[in-house]
């Protein structure tokens, strides 16, 4: 995935309260998908529906243990949206380093 | 601007008086003198600092292989001669229709608008700016979205440290 697809995946995976919910909850702890559907009003198809688009934006993987196969949060691609807001903080920090210069050389000829 | 994130929130001490620090904001050409930084120039800025006059920024950037021209436009929302100013910014083509971000090739989820909020505050003759530029959650309400995929990733990373 290029970074620009990965952040497409991210946004999109996020834009869920129960996938959200899911992340929370991961976020203490790997866990099985039997354990994460326990609190939610969800048949156990549906919530393996939700962890697998989790999984297709790389924000949940899965244990090789055949048989429960828990589910892990795997942060990185957060760091990548994270990154990217970053940029535009840059951005600005750059802006009002150039705006404070301007500044100065007025004061400095009136 | 409780229902908003702050996507980028910024506080700086400028040494100079507060008018000077408005007019930096306001006053088309002194704001072209900073506001392109890193190889961008600002060729293009026209302001109707009104509530509801609108604004229009062209933003170029030239490399030796090509020169690349993005256009904004908003609208002042708020117009508090010198202490407080908002406008709306979206990206645009020359002619002022507003296009989406994806279509610039910006990533899914980006806000087709944004909107920017100074703050400015005289303190012993030096001027305190806040500066924060929020995401607007397109139609607002609802899940999906800018907000709370922000909130969230924040109490994740949080967690994650």
């Amino acid at each position: 995935m290029t970074e620009s697809e990965q952040l497409d995946a991210t946004f999109a995976a996020l834009a869920n309260p129960t996938r959200r919910a899911l992340l929370a909850r991961l976020v203490r702890g790997e866990a099985t998908v039997n354990a994460l559907a326990e609190p939610f009003d969800m048949t156990l198809p549906a919530v393996s529906r939700h962890i697998r688009v989790l999984e297709k934006a790389g924000l949940v993987t899965r244990g090789k243990d055949a048989q429960f196969r828990p589910c892990k949060l795997n942060a990185e691609p957060l760091r990548v949206v994270a990154n990217w807001a970053d940029q535009y903080r840059d951005i600005w920090e750059d802006r009002f380093d150039v705006m404070a210069s301007v500044l100065k050389s007025m004061k400095e000829k009136p | 601007m409780s229902d908003q994130q702050s996507w980028v929130k910024i506080e700086r001490e400028l040494d100079a008086p507060i008018e000077d620090v408005w007019a930096m904001w306001t006053d088309p050409e002194l704001f072209k003198s900073w506001y392109g930084p890193m190889g961008m120039s600002v060729p293009a800025a026209e302001m109707d600092v009104v509530v509801g006059g609108t604004r229009k920024v062209c933003m170029e950037m030239t490399s030796p292989e090509r020169k690349m021209s993005m256009w904004f436009t908003g609208v002042y929302k708020e117009v508090w001669k010198p202490s407080r100013l908002v406008y709306t910014e979206s990206m645009c083509t020359e002619d002022g229709t507003i296009i989406s971000p994806q279509s610039m090739g910006m990533p899914e989820g980006t806000p087709d608008i944004t909107e920017v909020i100074i703050e400015l505050k005289e303190v012993d003759g030096k001027t305190v700016m806040t500066m924060a530029h929020v995401g607007v959650p397109e139609g607002s309400a609802g899940e999906g979205g800018w907000k709370q995929a922000f909130d969230k990733l924040a109490e994740l990373l949080a967690a994650q440290e």
